[in-house]
């Protein structure tokens, strides 16, 4: 049985804006175990970035504020600790890449410098010379040749790939126990972002970390999750393994994620037919509708949807399989 | 069925934040009053009998005369009110004169590049070499003195910060996507100058004209130091080279008067210039 | 930069030659006659044709032979020299000083974004902006100088330490003069940085609030911070011509002054070369420091 790391519980995020106050995240639960894989799925706005950041947090306050919930890390609640505390664990135990390779590296400052920068924080006792042959072999790991004269290129010497091969390098530097990986692969070319996608698999079996793979691409979730949260509107709408959830998903949103993959042998709408997909828009945080979130988009609603029972519940319907939904699909 | 959101141009919003910043609309307001206030005195129904000798030279202020007389014995009062006139029109029309220079250049030099850039770009880098107070002495020396050479003066040396900012922009734009879209549906130069590039420049050209409105007036009172301000009508600028001479003799109200007139609109252009930006610079969002 | 240079002469030469009024008239006064006026046109070169004219002004540009000042009839490079030392005694001093606080301020400031100190920071600098240099001279002379005796009102003496006293004041006004602008552009510099992308990775990695801010930010915003301050450089050699006549300090700024009023046109001439010169050279001078200080815009 995989180790426990992290537990996340009813977490409340809010953020104060002109026209009023939003709830980002709205309480959302989950588990991370060392050496697994959980896929965090939505579209933008759904949350998913909030809740990563959250989890070192990072989210900037104000405007934001985590307003309800508990974050354990190893028994310990981190939403608690002082921020010097934090700090330790941040780029340590626990560690974050980014979407955007390009921007996320500090221009002005060797790749080298920045991978010894976190041995400068978390190791101190190592002296120049060891941070430096630390950082070669963090830059081997991660498969970047000739990683010795690499070391003291900067980043925009470096293609979209290298940099975010950094990036990882970056944060598995101290060996943490959780990786969050924001949406590591958007801004790459599909070829690098299956490379990067393997590397990171290779580096969690050698390694043992468990890792959060917060996405919106279904099919970095397949090659990559062992266990995905689907979530809308701030809420987790579906949660299993990943088996169960392409192949018997229950909520319908998540259908209809799964449905409107383009393959090449897809039959929905014939073989020349439109590709499907889920109709309507996100609703606006500031606007959300009476009872299910997702009532104007699906394809299975009802009046019970609407309103007069309220927002439906997170029920497990199996052990552990999720789903927050009035009419879940079998 | 499915709730359309209503999109909310940049306009709207910039006009939302701004009206919901107390202390922009204050400042807004207090610019709009010394307009108006100009427009009155100018057209003769306030500060008409500032030429008028209405009591004892160098009266100090009091419940009689408000801000105090003059040397000779006019209304400092008066004095400051048709005073506005010149600095909010100098303000103006500097304004105006730099934005069009300005855009102009900067618009074409920045989008058509090649040799019109090189040379637009020599044009002010030159322009620029020369410092600033002598450029503008030494056009009002050759335009002679009074209003229209102040106009001209201050406009001609205002433009080149705009320029290169405008340039910058056009050049930053011109490859964006959006520009070669206009092109791929057949959109030609002029078409993606105006509608398309410009429209998102304006914001800067905004900031700019307020920031070019306080920077003419300042301007204006130290050419009339110089001797070379406006000849006639009293300005904040000949009130405070007046001022000078007060001073040793301790009349110090004509100078007081001038400078926190001046200060207090110049003050309101800057805070409602910060607000602009704020408001309208869609990267700055959040700060 | 020869481009930009024979530009300059060319605006000097449509600014002072061909539009300017008749310089002899100024020169030797109303009642003068017009004999005077045409012999003295013709002794000072001024009835040789334009294009001859020019060519002169550009000559002297390149070998830096400035000739005479109609007025003083002194040597101009003289002049430069012996005029070069008051102005820089006031502007200095100032330049280090107001660079110093203005960075430290803006530092300050940027750390403790959106905090009440920042506000009320941004607000006195607008504030101080909002002012015209003359109200903070005459003010200042009155006030500081005259009533209270602190320093000197105007005047100047060579030599060290003689002009302090005589430099405090200007320097002073000089220094609330720039920490306006100065400060609102360092921070707008450096909030630019602080909401970057590396900002936040820099977080991730558990470095500190102030770690961040002079290690990460302070480097990135430096490209554009040594941009704005060397560029500044040349013109203090100039000095303030307003603070040097008003507190009567013979420096470059009082005597381009002089010239303008007189239509001393050698002098203004060369003055004007000269600061053009020094501004290209320190254009130049930016672009390098930039390479030194930006790895991308490094030459590979």
């Amino acid at each position: 049985m995989a180790e426990k790391i992290l537990e996340v519980k009813d977490l409340v995020v809010e953020f104060k804006t002109d026209r009023g106050k939003i709830t980002a995240v709205n309480g959302v639960s989950f588990e991370v175990f060392k050496g697994k894989t959980l896929g965090i799925v939505g579209e933008s706005g759904s949350g998913k970035s909030v809740t990563a950041l959250s989890i070192m947090r990072l989210i900037p306050s104000p405007p934001g504020n985590v307003a309800g919930g508990t974050i354990h890390y190893r028994g310990k609640n981190v939403l608690d600790i002082p921020l010097d505390q934090m700090r330790t664990i941040r780029g340590n135990k626990i560690a974050m890449i980014f979407q955007e390779p390009m921007t996320s590296l500090n221009p002005v400052f060797t790749v080298g410098n920045q991978i010894e920068e976190v041995f400068e924080l978390h190791q101190p006792d190592l002296n120049n010379q060891q941070r430096s042959e630390k950082a070669i072999e963090m830059l081997k790991l991660v498969g970047i040749p000739s990683p010795e004269s690499r070391v003291n290129e900067y980043p925009h010497q470096l293609s979209g790939g290298m940099r975010q091969r950094v990036m990882i390098a970056m944060s598995l530097a101290c060996e943490p126990d959780i990786l969050i990986a924001d949406e590591p692969t958007t801004a790459l070319d599909v070829t690098i972002q299956a490379q990067i996608l393997e590397l990171m698999n290779k580096l969690q079996v050698e390694m043992g970390m468990g890792i959060i793979m917060i996405t919106h691409d279904l099919g970095v979730v397949a090659e990559t999750c062992d266990d995905v949260a689907v979530m809308y509107c701030g809420q987790i709408v579906e949660q299993s393994d990943v088996k169960t959830l392409f192949n018997n998903p229950k909520h319908p949103y998540t259908k209809g994620l799964i449905d409107s993959i383009p393959s090449f042998d897809s039959t929905a709408g014939g073989a020349r037919g439109r590709l499907p997909t889920i109709e309507g828009m996100v609703p606006s945080l500031f606007e959300l509708p009476q009872g299910c979130n997702f009532q104007n988009r699906c394809k299975s609603v009802t009046e019970k949807c609407r309103g007069p029972h309220g927002e439906p519940k997170l029920v497990e319907t199996k052990a552990g399989e999720f789903v927050r939904c009035f009419h879940p699909l079998t | 069925m499915s709730d359309t959101q209503k999109s909310k141009s940049l306009w709207y919003h910039a006009w939302e934040s701004l009206t919901s910043d107390k202390m922009a609309v204050v400042c807004l307001l207090i610019v709009v009053s010394y307009f108006v206030l100009a427009i009155l005195s100018a057209l003769g129904f306030v500060a008409a009998d500032y030429a008028k000798e209405i009591g004892p030279s160098y009266a100090p202020p009091s419940s009689e005369y408000l801000f105090g007389l003059d040397i000779f014995g006019r209304s400092v009062l008066a004095k400051t009110i048709k005073g506005s006139e010149v600095a909010m029109s100098v303000g103006l029309v500097t304004g105006v004169i730099s934005m069009i220079i300005g855009v102009f250049l900067g618009a074409v030099s920045g989008y058509f590049g090649g040799k019109v850039d090189e040379v637009i770009v020599w044009f002010y880098t030159t322009f620029n070499s020369i410092p600033y107070i002598m450029l503008l002495v030494a056009i009002t020396f050759i335009l002679g003195k009074g209003i229209i050479a102040i106009y001209l003066a201050l406009g001609l040396t205002s433009w080149v910060g705009l320029c290169r900012l405008i340039r910058g922009e056009f050049i930053r734009h011109k490859d964006r996507e959006y520009v070669q879209a206009a092109s791929a549906i057949g959109g030609g130069d002029f078409r993606k100058i105006f509608k398309h590039i410009l429209p998102n420049v304006l914001h800067i050209v905004i900031i700019n004209f307020s920031l070019q409105f306080q920077v003419a007036i300042k301007s204006e009172v130290i050419l009339s130091y110089l001797g070379l301000g406006v000849q006639g009508v009293p300005s904040w600028g000949t009130m405070i080279n007046d001022a000078k001479l007060e001073l040793a003799r301790g009349n110090w109200w004509q100078l007081a008067a001038a400078t926190v007139a001046m200060m207090i609109v110049v003050l309101a252009f800057n805070i409602l210039g910060d607000a602009l930006r704020d408001a309208l610079d869609p990267k700055l969002k959040g700060k | 930069m020869i481009p930009v240079l024979l530009g300059v002469c060319f605006i000097i030469f449509i600014l002072f030659s061909v539009l300017s009024p008749d310089p002899t008239l100024i020169m030797l006064g109303k009642h003068a006659s017009k004999t005077q006026m045409m012999e003295l046109r013709a002794e000072l070169g001024l009835d040789r044709p334009w294009f001859i004219q020019y060519f002169d002004i550009v000559r002297s540009t390149f070998t830096f032979e400035f000739g005479r000042s109609w007025s003083t009839k002194q040597e101009i490079s003289e002049m430069i020299k012996n005029g070069a030392i008051p102005s820089l005694t006031v502007t200095l001093p100032a330049f280090i000083l107001s660079s110093i606080l203005s960075i430290s301020i803006s530092l300050v400031v940027s750390f403790y974004r959106g905090k009440m100190i920042d506000k009320a920071t941004v607000f006195v600098c607008v504030a101080l902006m909002s002012v015209s240099s003359l109200a903070y001279i005459l003010y200042g002379q009155m006030f500081f100088a005259f009533q209270l005796g602190w320093f000197e009102i105007s005047g100047y003496e060579e030599g060290f330490p003689n002009f302090v006293p005589y430099v405090l004041l200007p320097i002073l006004i000089w220094v609330v003069l720039s920490i306006g602008p100065d400060v609102r552009f360092y921070r707008t510099i450096m909030l630019d940085e602080i909401y970057q992308d590396y900002v936040r990775t820099a977080r991730a990695k558990g470095l500190s609030e102030k770690a961040i801010m002079f290690k990460h930010v302070l480097k990135n915003a430096m490209v554009s911070i040594i941009t704005y301050v060397v560029i500044r450089i040349p013109f203090l050699i100039l000095g303030s011509l307003l603070i040097e006549s008003f507190f009567s300090i013979p420096g470059l700024g009082g005597i381009i002054l002089n010239a303008i009023n007189s239509s001393d046109f050698p002098v203004i001439r060369a003055m004007t070369v000269m600061s053009a010169l020094a501004y290209i050279l320190f254009s130049v001078l930016t672009d390098v420091l930039y390479t030194v200080v930006d790895p991308r815009v490094r030459l590979r």
